[in-house]
């Protein structure tokens, strides 16, 4: 892939089309600098052509009641979190 | 890094802008009496700091008229400004004059195509009102340190070739990150003065000043080309080419910073191969920390209970006239047997616990899912369903809850199917301790390859799910944004692992407690007529009969003995209590060879040895992928019955056992061969 062919926007959309699984991985595919990606995926947030999602890693925000570790539910501000991002149907 | 002084940055300031005096004299206009300049930018460039900085108390707030947006105006009083030209400093008229001008504080806003009414009031104000209403000038703030997202919103003004000056902000936040911004080739490249400024230490200011009002007199710059006839994208891939070409003259390749320490580490280790090696590599070594540092504690632990304290407890109801009775036997046998082996794990799960708050505090758990997403796209399974797997290796409950996240019916339904063959940690007690008697030194690696069948079984399992019953469903592509690593702190570490030790032991001691009574009552009743409550041997009770009932379907697994089948009877309850009811049986029951009550490792593995027709390695592995394959617990059950339905969650059960007692016995005819 080369951002050459495509223009940047499309290049990225091309990439999450493609299943490539980071924001790195998608700029060393096209060969965009990673902050242009980044400002390419905010505008395709911003646009609605993709679907952000903060994901906890450790808990899911219900349905815990049976857990042993019910009480640690819910992801603490200061610790990593996932972003996944799609395209919006 | 240095910070940048206030002396450089007004160097920098006066040398990026466009000469402010001389030529403004040749090419003027006519500023005009009263200007009004705009301020706009995205969110968190410093444009409010900024407009204080330049209006300081003179602000008015208060809705823009005819919307609920809220916007502030101001007067910029521009006392005589200081500026350079081609002979040095100038002291011209225009220089010497005073100024005063109307600020207005515009919303923050990334683009002129509006998301929100503050955007769309950006947009009236500075494109949709007639010429006269309009703001004479805009200054468009940029942080220098994010520069690429900032520049969109000028692309698109300069576009409209409109009236504007750039004001640099957050140069040393760029400064220390690396990033060093030429203004000068930033202005020659978009076209319009570049005024670095640092509002909250009032630097630049006056090289803005000087700036605005050299642009108040001269005629708005030349409208930027765009592609005719462009559909939407195709002037946002001209807009960020724009803007790629402006980054890459502001920032220079010699001074682009180049890969992050996390970069090169995420090269490999998410990377397509070398990623799940990595991966399995650090959860083994979690495996084989946390089994060769807690097993000598446990051994003392178990020591104490089995020792000591039942002992104590046996004399101390001796001496008041208990010895021997059924409250002994549920008392010793029963809850200090059961809640103490509980005990006895309380080193193995805090050290568990630690070095997976390490991992996830890091950020390599964020990783880890990149590897397993990978995974499991690459054989066709929905990408997101990695969440709820890898929150099922902690609990099946809320892994359930979790694939709420997934998009449609189809996948959670698949994904809800698969989270019970995720290992929990309340199976990990007993592959511990299966794999302390059984593999001795190799105690970790066993109980790493469970992890590693459980991962297999997914796929596989996965795989036959999708080529079933959801042939056409679609896979749908997602991405991940990785977090940055960092140290892990020690107080959050030992508060995540405290939490959840707390939450693991309230929970199983609670499920322990119960099941052990209920375990005890059923060895405390007698299978034959004539035997009496609370005195019969447990071989003879209906504890011991109901399971001998079912034995016989372990037999060809090699673990067809009443004693663990009936354990795993109470697995299906919970996976927490499989070792204590064990500890009640064995501690009930004298051991055939003599070994002390307590002695649960020994115990087990006669119990194993005898019916496996000395295989017992072989039949305890087989034992071990029967735990981890067959149903979780109730409380998944429920969960699972909440989540997908009772017809699902019924086949999901059927699977579960068919597919635990098919592998069982095949690890076990093929290991009887040669183990």
């Amino acid at each position: 892939m080369s951002a050459s062919r495509l223009g940047p926007v499309r290049a990225v959309l091309d990439q999450i089309g493609a299943g490539t699984p980071t924001l790195a991985e998608i700029a060393r595919n096209t060969g965009l600098d990673e902050s242009l990606v980044r400002a390419a995926v905010d505008h395709l947030i911003r646009t609605g052509r993709i679907d952000s999602n903060r994901l906890p890693i450790g808990c899911p925000p219900g349905g815990c009641g049976g857990c042993a570790v019910a009480s640690d539910c819910g992801v603490p501000s200061s610790r990593p979190t996932l972003v996944t991002l799609s395209l919006s149907r | 890094m240095a910070p940048i002084s206030a002396e450089e940055l007004t160097k920098l300031a006066l040398a990026s802008t466009l000469k402010p005096c001389c030529q403004a004299a040749t090419d003027s206009v006519g500023a005009p009496e009263d200007p009004l300049v705009a301020l706009v930018g995205p969110p968190n460039t410093g444009k409010s700091t900024l407009f204080n900085a330049l209006t300081g108390a003179k602000v008015t707030m208060g809705n823009w008229p005819g919307t609920t947006v809220e916007v502030s105006r101001g007067v910029w009083k521009s006392s005589s400004v200081s500026a350079t030209c081609a002979d040095g400093e100038c002291d011209c008229a225009h220089c010497e004059q005073p100024l005063e001008i109307s600020v207005v504080d515009l919303p923050g806003t990334y683009s002129l195509d509006p998301n929100s009414p503050d955007e769309a009031l950006t947009r009236e104000l500075l494109l949709d009102k007639p010429l006269a209403e309009r703001p004479d000038l805009s200054v468009v703030t940029c942080d220098a340190s994010r520069l690429t997202g900032c520049l969109y919103l000028v692309a698109q003004l300069r576009e409209q070739g409109l009236p504007m000056v750039v004001a640099l902000t957050m140069v040393d936040v760029a400064r220390n990150r690396g990033i060093e911004v030429d203004a000068t080739s930033l202005a020659k490249q978009i076209g319009c003065p570049v005024v670095l400024v640092d509002p909250r230490r009032r630097n630049g200011l006056a090289a803005l000043a000087a700036t605005v009002r050299t642009a108040l007199g001269r005629p708005a710059p030349a409208a930027r080309r765009v592609p005719v006839d462009a559909d939407d994208l195709d002037l946002e891939d001209d807009r960020f080419s724009w803007i790629s070409e402006a980054v890459e003259a502001a920032n220079g390749a010699s001074m682009r910073p180049g890969p992050t320490r996390s970069d090169k580490v995420d090269r490999w280790v998410t990377a397509p191969f070398f990623g799940p090696v990595i991966f399995l590599a650090v959860m083994w070594l979690v495996f084989q920390l946390t089994t060769a540092v807690a097993a000598p504690l446990q051994d003392l632990l178990g020591g104490l209970v089995s020792g000591p304290i039942t002992a104590g407890a046996t004399a101390g109801l001796g001496l008041i006239g208990l010895g021997g009775s059924w409250v002994e036997g549920l008392i010793v046998n029963g809850l200090i047997a059961g809640v103490g082996m509980l005990l006895t794990f309380v080193p193995l799960m805090a050290l568990m616990f630690v070095l997976l708050a390490v991992l996830e505090d890091s950020g390599y758990l964020a990783r880890a899912a990149v590897v397993t997403d990978r995974l499991m796209r690459s054989i066709g399974l929905p990408g997101r369903a990695f969440l709820p797997l890898i929150v099922g290796y902690g609990c099946n409950v809320p892994a359930i809850s979790a694939t709420r996240i997934l998009p449609n019916a189809k996948q959670r339904i698949l994904t809800a199917l698969l989270v019970p063959f995720t290992s929990c940690t309340a199976r990990l007690t007993v592959f511990v301790m299966m794999g302390s008697v059984f593999f001795g030194p190799y105690a970790g690696t066993a109980v790493f390859a469970m992890y590693v069948i459980s991962i297999l079984i997914i796929i596989v399992v996965g795989l036959g799910l999708r080529a079933t019953f959801w042939r056409d469903e679609p896979i749908e592509p997602l991405v991940i944004d990785l977090p940055a690593y960092h140290l892990p702190t020690l107080r959050l570490t030992a508060s995540v692992a405290w939490v959840r030790l707390k939450g693991f032991l309230r929970t199983a001691s609670g499920i322990i407690v119960v099941a052990v009574c209920g375990v005890w009552l059923l060895q405390a009743i007698p299978a034959q007529p004539g035997g009496s409550f609370g005195a019969v041997p447990v071989a003879d009770s209906v504890y011991a009969a109901g399971a001998r009932a079912v034995a016989p379907v372990f037999a060809p697994a090699g673990f067809g003995s009443w004693e663990s089948t009936s354990t795993l009877a109470v697995g299906f309850v919970a996976k927490e209590a499989v070792i204590s009811s064990w500890a009640q049986t064995y501690a009930v029951e004298q051991p055939a060879d003599g070994a002390a009550p307590g002695s649960l490792g020994a115990s087990v593995w006669t119990s194993f040895n005898q019916s496996s027709g000395g295989h017992p390695i072989a039949a305890a592995l087989a034992f071990m992928v029967f735990l981890m394959a067959y149903t979780p617990c109730v409380a998944t059950l429920a969960a699972q019955w909440r989540e997908i339905g009772p017809r699902w969650t019924l086949f999901g059960v059927g699977m579960q056992l068919t597919l635990a007692w098919t592998l069982a016995v095949a690890i076990f005819q093929i290991g009887r061969l040669l183990l």
